[in-house]
């Protein structure tokens, strides 16, 4: 094959969110290009956010994404509430990490079940898989609508949540209205825990990389709405000092920002970041799962990222439990938040990885800058040294075996493109579509 | 049995809205709107409904052509129906056909659109197709 030129192209990325291409171009065995990119057009909702008050941030940037909206809710609420000065009670804090985790049900199942296993089941979508499987598929859909039943019982809607704001919520649900919730989640502990097994079945490409894992940290807990950021290789700051490791930088093909930390280049976010660095906090049963199938801290292929989100589905499941069984109705439901001009950082482990939100807020509550890092974006440098590492020992495959492992490489990822294309600094001249 | 319209559309996209709009106009159904067609719209209707969905379409037709399908019967037209969400209104159809979930009868009627920039601009032409369908659904 050596000097023989080819190029593959993936001009639309199926099975993951919003619009994407890959693109490959190989002198034989060498990696003369390579390119994940992002074309869907940028979203501007920095922009949007200047001038408006404060208290808006968490339902405008809730519209970011319709998969993890409580994710955009709850970065940017640690966000104002870090600029105010204000602590919420331990109550609110529990309802949120309740919320955050029917998002986590719903967005990992969606992923698990209909994006990503047909990639190693060998169907191209689920419509096919679902012919084949039907119980399978049919368990999936009831798992990810308990997902959106948590969602819509704490946040009072599921696609768009309504109920969060700065300080806390409108209206905290009562114990009776938590508790319709108990069976399906017992139900859904099990069917989590066979998701486990059936994944970790799957067949494998042989492949590891050495990451440097970022993920929130905190001491008490798995950690979900709040912590630390931490990494493998010593990174442990404050949330308010993300700026002083990390930056971002534009590059011509995507319409993303990519990120770095400033001192090491491209890190890796989400799932097996989480889990590298927060396992000995995972619930029992997410535990056993993970220790049963010979899931380790520290896994590095990536493609068995598809295991550890089996095991944060079982753990949200079994946590929600928890944290239901032990609900106390957070009377008020919100402390009042004075705005003053300051800045805040917030950050939260959407389903996808680590999302950052900076806000500077003038003495009226007004937003005069915000910035928000989605785990897309920060995960492209990432993506891009997994495939140009994975194609190497890969270039005697046709085009067809090649092009369907690059893409499953991507999708390990579980990329949501619509929430990666929100900044602000490039003109596009694009009509898009929905 | 149910009768039950679901509006697809984005209302700050143009023609894009056409679905959206549809549903926003009739009163003689159970409605749903819905911003995009997403894996959701499974749970919005039961075995024995009869539901019409309405969303905006590209097939190359002038814009304003009406097209109707019996989604029940046939897979509806690939990459017709435009989504960025990884399950479109079209997998979803097939996702439920795969799993035995169709309602008892599925018409999609589809609208053919132009300019889907931002905005709330939509054609004159759009504009009398979405009053054509939605006039007729109102008194079907």
């Amino acid at each position: 094959m050596q000097g023989e030129k080819r190029e593959i192209s993936v001009d639309y990325l199926a099975r993951v969110e919003g619009e994407g291409a890959m693109y490959l171009k190989l002198d034989g065995d060498n990696v003369e290009e390579l390119q994940f990119n992002i074309f869907e057009p940028p979203r501007f909702y920095e922009a949007f956010l200047r001038d408006r008050r404060f208290s808006e941030a968490p339902d405008i940037t809730a519209r970011i994404c319709g998969i993890c909206p409580v994710a955009y809710q709850i970065s940017s609420v640690n966000a104002m509430e870090n600029a105010a000065g204000v602590n919420v009670s331990d109550g609110i804090e529990s309802l949120r990490r309740l919320l955050y985790c029917g998002e986590w049900i719903e967005s990992h199942t969606l992923h698990v079940y209909m994006l990503h296993a047909p990639d190693f089941l060998g169907y191209p979508s689920a419509i096919e898989m679902a012919g084949d499987m039907p119980d399978i598929v049919t368990n999936a859909l009831r798992l990810k609508k308990l997902g959106n039943t948590i969602m819509t019982v704490v946040g009072g809607r599921e696609i768009h949540p309504i109920n969060v704001k700065v300080g806390g919520f409108y209206r905290a649900p009562s114990r009776q209205e938590l508790r319709s919730l108990v069976a399906e989640l017992e139900w859904a502990i099990d069917t989590a825990e066979q998701t486990v097994a059936l994944v970790a079945g799957f067949d494998f490409p042989d492949f590891e990389r050495d990451y440097e894992f970022v993920a929130l940290h905190h001491p008490d807990e798995y950690a979900i709405t709040d912590g630390r950021i931490i990494s493998n290789r010593g990174l442990d700051i404050d949330v308010t000092e993300w700026g002083d490791h990390f930056e971002e930088s534009h590059v011509e093909w995507s319409n993303a920002l990519h990120s770095r930390l400033k001192e090491r280049g491209s890190y890796y976010l989400g799932p097996m970041a989480r889990f590298a660095l927060n396992a000995e906090q995972l619930s029992p049963r997410a535990a056993e799962a993970a220790r049963s199938v010979g899931l380790v801290p520290g896994e590095s292929n990536p493609f068995k990222s598809i295991i550890v989100r089996a095991v944060e589905i079982l753990f949200a499941c079994e946590e929600a439990l928890r944290l239901i069984g032990a609900y106390r109705l957070p009377d008020p439901s919100f402390v009042a938040v004075e705005p003053r001009s300051a800045v805040g950082h917030g950050a939260s482990e959407a389903p996808r990885g680590l999302l950052y939100h900076r806000y500077e807020i003038d003495g009226d509550g007004l937003i005069a800058d915000a910035q928000i890092v989605p785990p897309t974006s920060q995960n492209q440098g990432s993506i891009e040294e997994d495939l140009r590492q994975f194609v190497r020992s890969r270039t005697h495959m046709d085009d067809e075996t090649l092009t369907w492992q690059l893409e499953q490489a991507i999708r390990n990822y579980d990329p949501c493109i619509s929430c990666a294309t929100h900044f602000l600094d490039l003109t596009v001249e694009r009509s898009g579509r929905r | 049995m149910t009768r039950r319209l679901i509006g697809i559309g984005n209302p700050d996209r143009s023609d894009d809205a056409a679905g959206w709009e549809v549903a926003g106009s009739v009163s003689s159904w159970d409605v749903d709107r819905r911003t995009a067609g997403s894996l959701d719209l499974l749970e919005l209707w039961s075995a024995d409904d009869e539901v019409v969905i309405v969303d905006a379409m590209r097939s190359g037709a002038r814009p304003g052509t009406i097209h109707i399908f019996d989604a029940a019967d046939e897979a509806l037209p690939v990459g017709a129906f435009a989504s960025t969400h990884a399950f479109g209104p079209a997998a979803v159809i097939e996702l439920a056909r795969s799993l035995d979930r169709l309602p008892h009868s599925l018409v999609v009627i589809g609208i053919e659109v132009g300019d889907t920039s931002h905005g709330r601009h939509m054609s004159p032409e759009v504009a009398r197709a979405v009053n054509k369908v939605s006039v007729d659904l109102q008194n079907a």
